[in-house]
């Protein structure tokens, strides 16, 4: 197989081709250091804030794909065959500002400025995906945005004052997609990039095939999916990770698959990607998914990476343990499946062998008389990590529940099944006696710890209060959403 | 030379007389497209040739300090420097401080203190480094708990409160707590150093420069004249940056001994600890009142700390002195030293953590009483300084009060808690006041003005705050011209000292040099038209008097005006009150199902004399209230109770409030001029909007759900764990 010693992208409209590429050598650096773009900004270097929002597009089967993602904890071998868009790049249709930007002066959505690049290239990706975004829409492409001094709602109104001017199809963006693509496609040379800068080493294999290929030949190194986990570890932990092993670019990683039976993510799934997918099967997730890290974060976060990290306050794995998903893992030519509560057998230790790595997610479909609901609990509303995520999914015939599979996250050393109160319910009639008499078995399930996020007696009883909610949404109709309305 | 005022007493407002009409319009940012398109350079940016990167390297422990492994540091690769320098400060200096913090690196007295830097080639490789060196501290660390050591200071006592409370028909003695706060700017604090044989230049994110170019010159040992400091954008402060801050000390340091630029940037984590936080605040508070709700006294007694050596304690009750009425009255703080990181003055210092509780404890009187919570204010509004008998300059909280419970509705809440409910969510409104003492410092300013227009050139610092827009505002109303002909050059100590940015005074005191800067250039005007300066109208670059117009250009003549202003401020401020007022109005829900609470309105209608300027002084409360909702529901740093660090240092944890947390903020402004205050008639305003912000939300949740959140924030432990 053919290796390549350099990462290729374009960068605005100019070709890149570099050499010297460690693996823990960050987009933003490159940008703002070596590049002296230094529009992006740097708030936090950790994917908080948002100031170093950029665009990066990606051939996909579709077409060409622009996602905003944050430079600080995106690594810069990942961007090879990537288009990569900065605060620089942007104009209005007849040059000068942007309608975006314009509208940030006019409406005085930028005081300090610090945090402005980063929202406007936020609000410059809303813009190209909706004509006209609802105000719901508006905020969740801020969501991973702080700003200190404005206290936002200038600058949703700015969103919603460049969203009247139109002009998306003369955006630069818009008239070099074909350019773009064709660009794109030329740099892909079907060969497996090596680069390092000194000992720190960066990998991106060929295909699936050659990444098993490439995990036998460095079992010490790295996976590095979408970085928002590991980039982490860099910036803020300051941890080699040399070799990094990226699957990020891995086509067939990114498929999502559907038959009869079931739907299938491939590892690399985004949870962007993901979401619309989902959402259409699983109505309940809608709210629950916009509630994971921030628009960019979920640009580029995987939900492979998400079970993979083993984190016992990962949001997907409590949702997809409900739903029952099993999940495919790959060593060399070999594959196994087994149920996803399974991988996970304690705090920081996971069904994984060294070399083995996760592969796909299987998700058997709806069937009849289920009721499905999780919740995430957070003490900030967004961009925060769970205190408690729980999903229900109880399948109610006449009345009478036939079946309960609940999971919860941020209550045990793992994600973990309600066991106890799963076999409360099963077999009685769906009432909100039956409800509270599972939740009370819950504290013979779980023993939560008290951190800074929440108390351990705060967990367990807001834990258990989610299965009033539950009665309340699905048995009654008393329920009110704050958050949808 | 220069127009000197020293505000004695009135001033006469001369603004209502320009003609230009820009001033108190709602004018763009000049800057604004610079920042939009990212073109504006923050202090990391603008990279000299050859510069070197440095890094900081913190203490893990307290006591006294080893690198264990520089030399082997030193021979990594690209590493240029280990420097542990006892010039090295310890914390951020403290604002208006003009002289050097604490410094050293030898003895480290909070976790977290910056003990070396580390300058490599590249910025991987200084990361990479500083990462490595390896540093220990022995010693048993210092105390760490207000509760554990003897404070200093008394409060002060007017009358006998014991007695007062004693006698009343409501009495109240109620404890809130306020936890550590980080005023976390966007911008993490970053330097870039630069000598040029004896004199250093260096581009840094500070907000008071005259006083910042005496610190580095105290730091470096070196005279103030050999130090430039330039800091055209500053990308928030909030009292961040003060005072002359740990990388731009140890990026001259480094730059010096290398012999070439360092840039240093605080990690984010880095700012979390070397750069002053809000103190932790245990709060006393005693109200005493008669039947009628009417106070007899009052008590707001707080503990707040800080580290040996830190002048500055955090001044929780200075409204407290004049906010209400009430004979007997024990008022001030104890200061606990702790072995945590420094603290100093996060926004709004003293009213954001003093005023929220106390408008708290209002809202517990209202209910003992059975008053309105509005009504309680209203009959509790003092006609003089309760504290000193001063007069007020102007009193406008009971117009605020009015103004903002009718268009928030007031008159149709349930007095009830618990009283509205909607799913699993309690729905409930509190009202809180606002005060913030009005500061005004000293400051001078210069224009030039040719035939191309006026250039303004002043110290004074943009923080965000709208600093540009309105010194042009100001400068273009006096001077007859239009926003584009006026240039404001600003953070640069080449220029004449402004006020720096802190304590609100920004905008009403250097816009007041401005002003006389733009008078002294009237009078020579005036003195070429041979007309007296109160008769010339100067408009669109025109100058009539009686009745003759003359081009601004031709009155030039082919000569370059320069005028100078200089202000003061004088008996003003001792023979008066001055303040502003404000008052906060919140609607919330409440979830009984996990305690969370969801703000889903806020209003405030605010009175701070002149509004120079519409949209920027809306987007100071909008900001002010912001923080308000962060501080009464997610805001808090946590120290660990072993040795004092911050353990939620980052942006993941430590929780500003993100767009999903504020609701439509309705700000109002009400028609004020203070004569007092200055020939503006304007006050400061970009903290008033934190002020009791926090209370309104904290009484809506009581309101809502009946749960009484005294130990702020309310975060849905504490508030489910009263819902039973
Ligand atoms: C600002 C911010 C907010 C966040 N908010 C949330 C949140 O609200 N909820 C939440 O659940 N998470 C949150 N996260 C965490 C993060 O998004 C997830 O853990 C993410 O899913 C990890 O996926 P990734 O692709 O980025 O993984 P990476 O960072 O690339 O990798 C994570 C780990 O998984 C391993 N790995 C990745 N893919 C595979 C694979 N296919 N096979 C084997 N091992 C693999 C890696 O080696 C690494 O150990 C947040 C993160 C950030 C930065
Ligand atoms: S710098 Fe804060 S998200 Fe990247
Ligand atoms: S404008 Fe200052 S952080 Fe947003």
């Amino acid at each position: 197989m053919a290796t390549r010693n350099e990462v290729r992208f374009i960068l605005n409209g100019e070709d890149q081709a570099i050499r010297d590429v460690g693996a823990s050598d960050t987009l933003l650096d490159f940008l703002r250091i070596d590049r002296r773009l230094t529009g992006t900004k740097e708030g936090c270097a950790e994917g908080d804030c948002g100031a170093c929002t950029v665009l990066v597009g990606r051939l996909t089967p579709q077409g060409l794909r622009y996602d905003t993602v944050n430079a600080c904890i995106r690594f810069l071998a990942s961007v090879d065959g990537c288009h990569v868009v900065t605060i620089e790049h942007l104009r209005g249709p007849e040059g000068g500002l942007h309608p975006v930007q314009e509208a940030m002066v006019a409406l005085h959505g930028s005081q300090c400025g610090f945090c402005t690049p980063g929202i406007v290239m936020s609000l410059y990706a809303l813009w190209m995906a909706t004509a006209t975004p609802s105000v719901t829409e508006i905020e969740r492409a801020l969501q991973g945005n702080l700003c200190r001094c404005t206290g936002y709602e200038p600058i949703v109104k700015a969103a919603q004052a460049a969203s009247a001017g139109k002009g998306q199809s003369q955006d630069p963006l818009n008239l070099e997609r074909n350019t773009i693509t064709k660009r794109l496609s030329d740099l892909r040379d079907g060969a497996r990039v090596e680069v390092a800068k000194g000992e720190d080493r960066a990998i991106l294999p060929a295909d699936t095939a050659d990444l098993a290929k490439v995990l036998e030949e460095n079992p010490e190194g790295t996976i590095v999916a979408g970085a928002t986990d590991v980039g982490l570890w860099v910036t803020k932990f300051l941890r080699p990770i040399s070799p990094a092993i990226h699957i990020g670019h891995l086509e067939e990683l990114h498929e999502i698959a559907e038959d009869d039976a079931a739907i299938t993510l491939g590892a690399g799934v985004t949870y962007s990607e993901a979401a619309l997918t989902l959402i259409m099967t699983w109505p309940h997730l809608l709210e629950y998914w916009d509630r994971i890290a921030g628009w960019q974060v979920r640009n580029m976060g995987t939900i492979g990476g998400n079970i993979a990290n083993g984190s016992p306050i990962g949001d997907t794995p409590p949702a997809l343990i409900a739903l029952d998903a099993t999940i495919t893992l790959r060593k060399g030519g070999e594959t196994r499946e087994l149920p996803l509560e399974r991988f996970f057998i304690d705090y920081g230790k996971q069904d994984r062998a060294e070399g083995e790595f996760v592969e796909r997610i299987r998700i058997p479909k709806p069937a009849a008389g289920q009721l499905h609901a999780a919740y995430k609990i957070s003490k900030r509303r967004d961009e925060d990590i769970s205190s408690v995520a729980a999903a229900f999914r109880l399948t109610v015939e006449d009345g009478t529940i036939t079946e309960a599979r609940i999971a919860f996250g941020g209550m045990a050393a793992t994600p973990k099944r309600a066991a106890k109160a799963e076999a409360a319910l099963t077999g009685q009639s769906f009432d909100e006696a039956t409800m509270m008499k599972a939740a009370a078995t819950l504290p013979e399930d779980f023993a939560p710890l008290s951190d800074w996020r929440a108390s351990a007696e705060y967990r367990m009883r807001a834990a258990q209060n989610l299965f009033r909610r539950f009665w309340y949404e699905k048995g009654t109709d008393e329920a009110v959403r704050l958050e949808t309305a | 030379m220069s127009l000197d005022l020293k505000l004695d007493g009135r001033s006469e407002d001369r603004f209502g007389t320009m003609a230009q009409g820009l001033l108190g319009t709602p004018a763009d940012r000049p800057e604004g497209v610079l920042k939009v398109t990212g073109a504006a350079t923050y202090a990391a940016e603008n990279l000299p040739e050859n510069c070197a990167f440095g890094m900081l390297v913190r203490a893990p422990g307290q006591g006294k300090v080893t690198a264990v492994n520089a030399d082997e540091v030193r021979a990594m690769p690209g590493v240029l420097a280990v420097i542990r320098d006892e010039r090295m400060i310890r914390n951020a200096a403290q604002g208006t401080a003009n002289e050097a913090p604490v410094q050293g690196v030898d003895h480290a007295e909070y976790v977290g203190q910056p003990v070396a830097v580390v300058v490599a080639e590249s910025f991987e490789q200084a990361r990479h480094a500083a990462q490595s060196l390896k540093i220990t501290t022995e010693g048993s660390p210092g105390p760490v708990d207000p509760d554990a050591v003897e404070p200093e200071g008394e409060p002060t006592r007017t009358g006998d409160l014991d007695s007062a409370m004693k006698d009343a028909v409501h009495a109240l003695d109620l404890t809130y707590t306020t936890p550590s706060h980080s005023s976390t700017p966007m911008e993490p604090h970053a330097a870039i150093a630069e000598w040029d044989g004896d004199r250093v230049s260096v581009r840094a994110s500070l907000q008071m420069l005259k006083y910042n170019r005496n610190e580095l010159a105290d730091c470096l040992g070196i005279s103030a004249e050999n130090v430039r400091i330039q800091s055209p954008f500053v990308g928030g402060g909030f009292g961040s940056k003060l005072g002359i801050t740990a990388e731009a000390v140890s990026a001259a340091i480094a730059a010096r001994e290398l012999g070439r630029p360092v840039r240093v940037v605080q990690h984010r984590r880095q700012a979390f600890e070397t750069v002053t936080r809000r103190s932790e605040t245990t709060q006393r508070i005693r109200l005493a009142a008669d039947a009628e709700g009417r106070l007899s006294g009052l008590g707001h007694e707080a503990l707040v700390s800080n580290l040996p050596g830190e002048t500055f304690a955090e001044p929780v009750t200075q409204a407290s002195a004049f906010a209400y009425a009430g004979a007997h009255r024990v008022i001030g703080e104890r200061l606990a030293r702790l072995h945590r990181p420094a603290a100093g003055s996060v926004r709004a210092p003293g009213e954001a953590v003093g005023v929220t509780a106390f408008e708290c404890a209002m809202d517990e009187l209202a209910v003992k009483t059975g008053l309105d919570p509005v009504e309680l204010r209203r009959r509790n509004i003092p006609d003089k300084d309760p504290s000193s008998g001063k007069p007020f300059s102007s009193h406008m909280l009971a117009a605020a009060l009015d103004d903002g419970a009718g268009r928030f509705g007031w008159s149709d809440r349930a007095p009830e808690p618990r009283s509205r409910r909607e799913g699993e969510w309690w729905i409930g409104s509190g009202m809180a006041a606002a005060f913030r003492v009005n500061i005004m410092m000293e400051a001078e300013a210069r224009i030039d003005l040719t035939p191309d227009g006026a250039v303004v050139e002043t110290d004074m610092t943009d923080l965000g705050t709208g600093t540009y827009a309105i010194l042009t505002q100001i400068a273009g109303e006096a001077l007859g011209l239009p926003a584009e002909s006026v240039t404001v050059r600003l953070g640069d100590t080449d220029f004449p000292p402004g006020s720096g940015s802190g304590g609100s005074w920004g905008s009403a005191t250097t816009g007041n040099a401005v002003w006389l800067a733009a008078l002294d250039l009237r009078r020579q005007i005036a003195a070429r038209l041979d007309c007296d300066e109160a008769e010339l109208t100067l408009r669109d670059g025109q100058a009539t008097c009686g009745n003759v117009t003359r081009a601004l250009a031709e009155v030039l003549g082919g000569d370059d005006l320069r005028g100078h202003g200089h202000i003061t401020a004088g008996d003003a401020f001792e023979d008066v009150v001055q303040s502003t007022f404000g008052a906060h109005f919140a609607e919330v829900a409440v979830s009984d199902v996990t305690g969370e609470v969801r703000v889903r309105r806020m209003l405030g209608s605010f009175a701070a004399g002149r509004i120079l300027n519409e949209k920027t002084a809306r987007s100071q409360c909008h900001g002010g209230m912001t923080w308000g909702i962060g501080m009464a529901l997610t805001e808090e740093l946590t120290h660990d109770r072993r040795d004092g660090h911050m353990v939620n240092r980052d942006l993941a944890e430590y929780h500003v409030a993100v767009n999903a947390d504020v609701p439509p903020l309705e700000v109002h402004f009400l028609e004020e001029l203070d004569p007092w205050s200055g020939p503006m008639q304007s006050k400061g305003l970009g903290e008033l909007g934190i002020c009791g912000a926090g209370a309104a939300v904290l009484n809506a949740v009581y309101h809502a759900c009946g749960v009484r959140i005294r130990d702020m924030p309310a975060t849905p432990d504490k508030v489910l764990a009263g819902l039973e």
